[in-house]
């Protein structure tokens, strides 16, 4: 046998952030969505739902400081913002970024802890169906709401 | 009517300030590969255009490459399959451009290397050998043609330099699968790592992408499994050691 | 004997010692600790949000609470510490989130800890300012 254990000195792996690697794709590889599959989708649509939930929850904590303020500041908003039908637009736009990302993060955390790995294709299908029922359904009720 | 294709080619020589994108006319016959077409393109039309390719079958796993965008390998991708009157050609992505649509192999092997790859079956090889326990017959290894593919098609790949990434991963699940005389916890050391297994986001590009069903991600997530279990193991083993 | 695999883990990067940017002593936490509290923290969080949503905009004439609703609502003893809760958590799956994200781009073990403390920070100060807000309203004659 060849004496594994001889010095071979410290595995320097190849320096892959040294400028020859400038092909080196960025945050493209992320959005870039040309060529992607299924998974590279909800790779994507997860990371901007994400960010776009995260930024929502920041935007809701401000404007609930309106509270603070007392019953006039509050139910003016309401009246004369939050019901208005953009806002509405907006809120099912909402439901379907948590609706992708609630259900895509159930599916990556059973495959990611090593369960129901070669059904994962299957779990998307079911989830992208049942996101779609709830938000249909949610549209429909937003659309009684502001009517 | 013509039955040409256009060949959009990326080229990039050493030196060069930017890469750009060759045009060529070829015209397939019904069973002409990407690979038929470059080699063809090279020697009747340009002799500078570089790239890699060996066996001509998808088994040497050399001409890996970006066609219309995604990764494939040339030698067995039909042109006239792929129903567009124009082709595009990439080199693989995140890895080092050498030139045209030569990429560096050096980093992927590199990481290759480094989990000890259960590259090809002893007992296939040495007469008399046994194959390992609880493995009913000798198969080639894993059948990963270390082309590169996944490492471009990896949305983690592009922003990490330091991803161990698919193949390496796949590799370091099968030496724990299989030792074969590896050294199963300097492998499991390497995977349980920010860069490492915890680096994957679950998106099955890799998987999806490999000319030759090694399925790195689904071998990520049985890795990741067996890190948890070894932790937890490890977690309810230290009251027992600390009482001797 | 040698076999083929000797041949190659002496080749060139065939070494077997661990890669200088693998080293453990670089890590701030257990590797995988951050996604799994992902995987937890998400879990709650789906079912906190289903509870919130139903609650303030589904089953509220309207879609939404008024003022007095609002008040109504938040004083419920089974409500404020299960929305304190949902602060709380939501805050924290958000950060580490966007920790991921940020982390995606290969940081050296150095920025990853200053990114950490800056998100603890950013998150103990969502928690005061929701909690002081929930007091104000709760307290509120």
């Amino acid at each position: 046998m060849t004496d594994r254990t001889a010095p071979t000195g410290r595995t320097a792996l190849p320096d892959a952030t040294a400028p020859s690697s400038a092909r080196r794709r960025g945050v493209a590889g992320w959005v870039d969505v040309r060529g992607r599959r299924l998974g590279g989708w909800a790779f994507i649509l997860n990371r901007v739902t994400g960010l776009g939930v995260l930024f929502y929850l920041y935007l809701h904590l401000l404007v609930l400081s309106q509270l603070a303020i007392g019953p006039g500041a509050w139910d003016s908003l309401l009246k004369n913002w939050f019901l208005n039908p953009v806002f509405l637009v907006l809120d099912v736009v909402l439901l379907a970024g948590l609706l992708i990302h609630g259900l895509n993060g159930i599916r990556v955390s059973l495959v990611g802890f090593g369960l129901v790995v070669s059904r994962q294709k299957a779990l998307l299908g079911a989830f992208g169906t049942i996101g779609a029922i709830v938000l249909l359904i949610g549209t429909l009720m937003f659309i009684s709401h502001g009517g | 009517m013509s039955d040409s294709v256009t060949f959009r080619v990326h080229r990039f020589k050493q030196g060069d300030a930017a890469s750009h994108h060759d045009s060529f006319e070829f015209e397939p016959g019904p069973r002409s590969t990407v690979l038929d077409a470059l080699t063809a393109i090279r020697r009747t039309q340009d002799p500078t255009l570089t790239l890699r390719h060996s066996c001509f079958h998808a088994s040497c796993g050399t001409c890996g490459m970006k066609v219309n965008g995604r990764e494939v390998l040339a030698c067995v991708t039909n042109v006239r399959e792929l129903g567009t009157g124009e082709v595009t050609v990439d080199p693989l992505d995140n890895a080092p451009l050498v030139s045209d649509l030569v990429v560096d192999m050096g980093p992927f092997f590199a990481r290759l290397n480094a989990v000890e790859r259960p590259l090809v079956r002893e007992s296939e090889l040495v007469p008399g050998a046994h194959t390992a326990s609880g493995i009913p017959q000798p198969l080639r290894y894993e059948d990963c043609i270390e082309c590169g593919i996944c490492i471009s098609a990896c949305p983690i790949a592009a922003t990490d330099p330091e991803y161990l990434g698919p193949a390496a991963l796949a590799a370091a699940d099968r030496v724990r699968e299989e030792p074969r005389g590896g050294d199963v916890p300097f492998v499991l050391g390497l995977a349980d790592d920010p860069h490492g297994a915890w680096r994957c986001h679950v998106a099955f590009e890799c998987s999806e992408a490999c000319p030759s069903n090694v399925d790195p991600a689904g071998h990520i997530m049985q890795l990741r499994r067996s890190l948890i279990g070894r932790r937890w193991r490890a977690l309810l083993a230290q009251p027992v050691e600390a009482g001797r | 004997m040698t076999g083929p695999t000797d041949e190659l883990r002496a080749a060139p990067g065939g070494g077997r010692e661990l890669p200088e940017r693998w080293a453990p002593e670089e890590r701030d936490t257990l590797p995988g600790v951050g996604w799994a509290w992902q995987a937890i923290t998400g879990a709650l969080v789906l079912v906190l949000l289903t509870l919130h949503m139903i609650a303030n905009h589904f089953v509220v004439q309207g879609g939404l609470r008024d003022y007095q609703q609002v008040i109504a609502y938040i004083t419920n003893p089974i409500i404020l510490p299960l929305e304190t809760l949902f602060l709380v958590v939501v805050s924290w799956h958000g950060l580490l989130g966007l920790r991921a994200v940020i982390f995606d781009f290969g940081l050296s073990a150095r920025a990853e800890r200053i990114v950490t403390r800056v998100f603890v920070v950013v998150w103990l100060a969502t928690i005061v300012y929701g909690v002081t807000l929930l007091a104000i309203l709760v307290t509120r004659p």
